[in-house]
């Protein structure tokens, strides 16, 4: 494609002379007084109407001649004396010829007037250059205020753009909100719903605790009460393995129940002042007797510098060394079980204190020290065998010892022996600190217990309220064996009923109970015995100079239970099973105090 | 004979324009897209996004520093210049094969697409002050009718392109004659498919009519300026062969010679840089 295509694409639409009047024009413009006349290569002659230069063989002649002139202005003088010019304008493809009237000289003579001729056709020429130039300028102003327009667009758009994230992010933002809402609610019924599942598994445990060992309490009460008769050799020896093996079995429910009552988190610890060295010499008085009968040394070291009174979980801790010990005792064949405590650190008042208990028994082997602290685990399958025992102890320590913040570790050798050892931290209570009493024990050293033996308490009258007719039956016995007078209720109802028409000097109330429970019974009966008029109609509590003793007999050692019994107004209480020993104590406590508190005496 | 929709109907079952290209025409239609959606669809296309940023820095745009990055090259092209560049892409597939010796060629078409929308763009931005991204848009697409007609009924077609004289009829009357319709009517159901702008659709339809006298400036009458120029030029669909200017648009020329003057001395290089743009066979 050449230049020339493109120049007259549009040659057809055009006459052709456009060109040529524009320039003629601008000539006329120029020199007015001129006659002048464009004679097109395409045979177009302007001025249309116009006066001619020169005569008409005078343009014919003065044509030819400039056309073969070859660029150069050729002069002709006509008829009447006056020049004549002609010039080859190869720009607009015409030749121009003009004549200036009035001059009789030849302007091409004189160098001066031939430029004055190029000069004023180079002007018209170049007017059209101009007018190309302000197109071209226009359209390049078009062309600018479009990409003005554009700009404005892009900064309107990126306006429009910028709202629309803001706004996109704005929904998302609340999007994002009502979805942390919605999943906040989701976790909040989730977390409602498995507290549900956590108080009734609790529930459960309690009432599973209870419904355990009030049959055992049945087993080992009556094979103990068995065992105080006379009885021939064979059937004292059934008796006792009955009751040893009830006793196994209590310990056995009891861990799993700790142990399913800790994995609960439904374990309370305390935190009171406690001392120490009582607590570990209460723990080895419990094995001093079987060490001895299997000739093991036993010993007890405790550092001297260790602090006298502690705060943390007597009870617990206590648990944790009988664990310990009873499991070093049950491995060691020969050699010594050593019970060590030892301070590690002391610092403002926190004691890092170091349990640690050795024996010199069969040992673990390494590849199962890791995994004895888990449930169910003992070092091999053969030990349960061998030894007995749940595998539980261990766990329950080790969650014990987790729980009061520290950690438990062991070290063995294979026959040489095993020593388990724990840290835990402890707070340093000051000497004047109220020493809390301790408990009676519970569970695996009951095993130990040997009731005192049985003094007349005649005459005191005992009120035994208490639903489960074995229980009732166990009760009874080992409360008439104390010589008591007793009455028994079965339920909160029955026991007014009797305060109705009888006096008593103990009332045993059981807490759970059909028809009225224990704690109502209580309730009841220390409202009567506020209003006059009320105790008026209860012989049993018309004449009282002190409100009437009632001890509570709950299966729950919870603290809750606990309270609920004082908050009931029950001035004691007794956990379940009825631990004859335990029982016996409340009726000798409670028969002195009746004996001071009546100057006439029991009646005998 | 079969109509325009049911043309349109079959060829849309056989070729379907690129998955991108719909999708970036329906983001040029929704005032609520922003450019982070056109960016997420670009980028899909690895073809795209080359000839994207070969846009963005050729000497059309003038940037100083090099633009490497889809996000930035998308502002500065814009969302119509976009939208153009694939549909380039897209209709040159469609464009390819199909050489017989009928009288016509889809290469012949699209070189005289290409020049059409080259020269529309000019004339709208220079002459009219128009941003020229629709028009360009027009130009390339204005004859995609034949390519439909050339797919399904050809030999209807070349009968048409044999029929047609100029100086007697349009070729879009000649279509009627053998076809039933013509490239306009399926250009711009085709068109209508695609969701170009109303404008385009209009233009595409009414590109052959040469007995209304259509306003200056509109998309249409730059069409049938620009397919003139480009007749003239040699480069019309059926070589040699073009609608004459119709008389409402030679009185244009007329009155504003030498702005077409101006247009015509650039034109050359002009087509010299979409070449390099587009990659067109110019």
């Amino acid at each position: 494609m050449t230049g020339d295509e493109f120049e007259n694409v549009f040659d057809d639409l055009l006459n052709g002379d456009e060109e040529l009047k524009a320039f003629c024009q601008v000539l006329q413009e120029q020199v007015p007084q001129a006659f002048i006349q464009l004679h097109g290569d395409n045979g177009v002659v302007l001025p249309e109407v116009a006066a001619q230069p020169c005569s008409a063989e005078g343009v014919a002649e003065l044509l030819a001649k400039t056309r073969a002139a070859g660029g150069r202005p050729v002069a002709a003088q006509g008829q009447a004396g006056e020049w004549c010019y002609g010039l080859r304008v190869d720009k607009i493809s015409a030749v121009l010829l003009f004549s200036l009237p009035g001059r009789s000289d030849n302007l091409l003579v004189e160098p001066h007037g031939r430029q004055l001729l190029q000069g004023v056709i180079d002007y018209a020429l170049l007017q059209q250059e101009q007018q190309l130039l302000k197109i071209e300028n226009e359209q390049i102003f078009r062309q600018i205020a479009v990409l003005k327009q554009k700009h404005t667009a892009l900064i309107e758009d990126n306006f429009r753009q910028y709202r629309l994230i803001q706004d996109k992010e704005k929904e998302y933002a609340r999007t994002l909100e009502s979805e942390i809402a919605r999943q906040t609610a989701e976790l909040r019924n989730t977390n409602a719903r498995l507290e549900e599942a956590s108080r009734l598994q609790s529930e459960f445990l309690a009432n599973m605790s209870h419904e355990l060992r009030t049959p055992m309490n049945a087993i080992i009460g009556f094979s103990d009460l068995l065992l105080e008769l006379k009885l021939d050799k064979e059937s004292r020896e059934y008796a006792q393995t009955i009751k040893n093996a009830g006793m196994n079995l209590l310990v056995l429910i009891n861990d799993i129940l700790d142990l399913a009552k800790i994995e609960a988190g439904r374990i309370e610890l305390e935190h009171a002042p406690f001392d120490l060295r009582e607590t570990v010499d209460n723990v080895a008085s419990l094995f001093r007797i079987p060490a001895r009968e299997k000739k093991l040394s036993f010993m007890v070291e405790i550092a001297p510098q260790l602090p006298a009174l502690l705060y943390g979980d007597n009870n617990r801790l206590r648990q944790i060394l009988i664990n310990l010990v009873g499991n070093a005792m049950k491995f060691t064949a020969a050699g010594e079980v050593a019970i060590v405590i030892g301070l590690q650190s002391l610092a403002s008042e926190q004691a890092q204190v170091v349990f640690s208990v050795r024996d010199s028994g069969i040992g673990i082997p390494p590849e199962r020290q890791q995994a004895i602290f888990d449930k169910f685990t003992q070092a091999d399958g053969s030990t349960t065998r061998k030894y007995g025992g749940t595998g539980l102890g261990l766990a329950i320590c080790h969650q014990l010892v987790q729980l009061m913040g520290g950690s438990i570790a062991v070290k063995s050798v294979e026959g040489e022996g095993s020593s388990f050892f724990f840290t835990l931290p402890l707070k340093v209570a000051r000497p004047d600190a109220v020493v809390a009493p301790r408990p009676e024990p519970e569970g695996r050293a009951e095993g130990n217990m040997q009731a005192e033996a049985a003094s007349v308490r005649s005459a005191l009258r005992v009120l035994l309220v208490e639903d489960n007719p074995v229980n009732q039956r166990l009760a009874s016995i080992i409360i008439k064996k104390q010589g008591c007078e007793l009455a028994v209720a079965g339920d909160g109802i029955e026991a007014l009923a009797q305060l109705e028409k009888h006096v008593f000097d103990l009332v045993l109330m059981d807490v759970q109970m059909p028809n009225m429970d224990g704690l109502e019974a209580t309730r009841r009966i220390r409202k009567i015995e506020a209003s006059s008029g009320a105790r008026a109609q209860y012989a049993g509590l018309r004449n009282r100079t002190k409100p009437l003793s009632i001890i509570g007999l709950t299966a729950h050692a919870r603290k809750e239970d606990e309270q609920s019994c004082y908050g009931a107004g029950m001035n004691g209480f007794l956990t379940k099973p009825i631990i004859r020993a335990r029982l016996e104590a409340v009726l000798a406590e409670e028969a002195e105090a009746c004996n001071l508190g009546r100057p006439q005496g029991p009646a005998a | 004979m079969p109509t325009a929709q049911e043309l349109v109907r079959k060829f849309s079952d056989l070729k379907t324009l690129p998955h991108v290209a719909l999708r970036l025409t329906k983001l040029v239609n929704d005032d609520r897209s922003t450019m982070h959606d056109f960016e997420e669809v670009i980028k899909l296309d690895p073809v795209l996004v080359t000839r994207l940023l070969r846009l963005v820095n050729s000497p059309y745009f003038g940037l100083i520093n090099k633009v490497e990055s889809i996000p930035k090259a998308v502002v500065y092209v814009g969302m119509k210049n976009l939208r153009n560049l694939v549909a380039v892409e897209a209709l040159r597939n469609l464009f390819r094969g199909g050489e017989n010796e009928n009288g016509f060629s889809r290469k012949n078409l699209w070189i005289h697409s290409a020049t059409v929308a080259i020269i529309a763009e000019m004339i709208a931005k220079r002459i009219f002050g128009q941003e020229g991204e629709d028009v360009f848009l027009a130009g390339i697409i204005h004859d995609i009718g034949l390519i439909v007609e050339d797919q399904l009924v050809g030999e209807s077609l070349w009968s048409a392109c044999a029929a047609y004289d100029p100086t007697k009829n349009t070729l879009a009357l000649c279509e009627q004659e053998s076809i039933g319709t013509d490239h306009c009517l399926v250009g711009n159901l085709l068109a209508k498919e695609w969701r170009l702008p109303n404008e385009v659709l209009k233009a595409i339809r009414l590109h052959h009519d040469m007995e209304r006298k259509h306003s200056l400036g509109s998309i249409t009458s730059i069409l049938q300026l620009a397919e003139y120029v480009a007749g003239k030029l040699g480069y019309s669909p059926l070589v040699g062969r073009f609608d004459p200017l119709p008389d409402y648009l030679v009185r244009h020329v007329r009155s504003t010679m030498t702005n077409y003057k101006v247009i015509m001395r650039d034109l050359p290089s002009e087509m010299a840089k979409a070449k390099d743009l587009y990659e067109t066979d110019l």
